[in-house]
């Protein structure tokens, strides 16, 4: 049993390293010692607005993205990869289209089926998987990775393949599916997403930065 | 925003947190930052340090945003609560003293006791309340709180024993909760 000195002893932080480590461990299993430890905290948290604020440097939310971990689609899309990594011996992008095709429950390939995975700079997960199907004149894409920031919007662009600037493709969101116009050429085109005011660019243009591109492959294989 | 509504969006976010939602963690961040990295600076003063405590301050607000239970405590407070405690970890694991750097903060806290017109009417309230305790025993208090003070760093400060400063430390606390609590 703490006595009532103890809890508030923890919340100012004196308690020595051994008495801190202790309360811990009996704070977890003590729902009114935890009371007791919240009470002390509102008591004190008015002094908090003593203190300034200060800005921390730009690379701390990096690292902490880093230690907790990529976004649970990912994870899953990793595992599904791995999985059908194990079966066969494949491109690994190639996979993981294939393998987020069965996720968005798009009809079998047929002819005129190409797949593109997208990636960030020094980025090891995808963010974005997009399917054309240029039969049915469909384009299915799929975000894996972090939503865009608020009062933004990703838009998907085709570049390359012989075209003099971006295509537009549309906004996307989550997931989406949306008729295509002529597509144009689809070899050697790249797929790539920018980061847009919301609702998309205002100009048929990006006008924010690109942030994850991947080449359109054909899903025959050339 | 005023404060009621900010305190709303933040026990918002921290619910979709613990779903998770990656989204609602950036925003949290976003918001809280800096309030959290000045708390944990003013007690650790080596940038390093605090990068390393605030890092882990979200690592927990991650994974322990299921535990937040917004009847017992505001979600900033909460999430204070829990800077505190890392910057402390950090501090007490850190070997050096960084007793340079401190002693020109002692003065910038110590100073800090006069009532401003945009403090809190619970700020205010604390305020007398600590000043009831006597100079000493106050800055006792206040150093222990901002600035993550040990009994053994308080005891070579004011040249008291360090078990005087732990009975010293007890009863300043039962003060201010009689003082607090009864006028609640």
């Amino acid at each position: 049993m703490a006595e009532p000195e103890e809890a508030a002893e923890y919340v100012l932080g004196t308690l020595d390293a051994s008495e801190r480590a202790a309360f811990e461990a009996r704070l977890a299993s003590d729902p009114a010692l935890a009371a007791e430890v919240a009470q002390w905290q509102r008591r004190l948290s008015p002094l908090d607005d003593e203190t300034a604020p200060v800005e921390p440097p730009a690379g701390v939310y990096g690292r902490i993205l880093e230690r907790i971990g990529p976004s649970d689609n990912v994870v899953q899309l990793k595992r599904a990869v791995s999985i059908w990594r194990g079966a066969t011996a494949a491109v690994s992008a190639i996979a993981a289209a294939l393998i987020l095709f069965l996720v968005v429950r798009t009809p079998s390939p047929e002819k005129g089926m190409y797949l593109a995975v997208l990636q960030g700079e020094n980025a090891n997960a995808p963010a974005f998987v997009a399917a054309v199907d240029v039969g049915r004149k469909m384009v299915v894409v799929r975000r894996l990775g972090d939503a865009a920031p608020t009062d933004k919007s990703y838009e998907l662009w085709a570049l390359g393949g012989g075209r003099d600037k971006p295509q537009p493709l549309g906004v996307v969101d989550a997931a989406m599916r949306m008729p295509m116009q002529d597509m144009g050429p689809m070899d050697g085109t790249m797929l790539a997403v920018s980061v847009e005011p919301e609702g998309g660019s205002p100009t048929g243009q990006p006008t924010g930065p690109v942030m994850f591109t991947g080449k359109l492959l054909s899903v025959e294989g050339r | 925003m005023d404060a009621s509504t900010d305190s709303a969006r933040l026990a918002g976010l921290v619910a979709r947190v613990a779903a998770h939602d990656r989204a609602a963690f950036g925003e949290l961040y976003a918001a809280t930052r800096a309030k959290l990295f000045g708390v944990v600076r003013r007690i650790l003063i080596r940038g390093d340090l605090a990068e390393e405590a605030l890092q882990e301050s979200y690592v927990r607000i991650w994974s322990n945003a299921h535990r937040y239970e917004p009847g017992t405590a505001s979600a900033m407070t909460w999430m204070v609560a829990i800077a505190r405690n890392q910057a402390i970890d950090v501090k007490r694991r850190a070997a050096e003293r960084m007793s340079a750097q401190a002693v020109e903060l002692d003065d910038v806290v110590l100073t800090e006791t006069k009532p401003s017109a945009e403090d809190t009417a619970d700020l205010r309230r604390l305020r007398n309340c600590l000043g009831g305790l006597g100079d000493d025993n106050r800055d006792m208090v206040l150093l222990a709180y901002h600035q993550g003070y040990s009994r053994e760093e308080l005891a070579e400060k004011f040249a008291r024993p360090v078990a005087t400063v732990k009975t010293i430390l007890r009863r300043s606390l039962m003060l201010l909760k009689e003082c607090l609590d009864g006028r609640a």
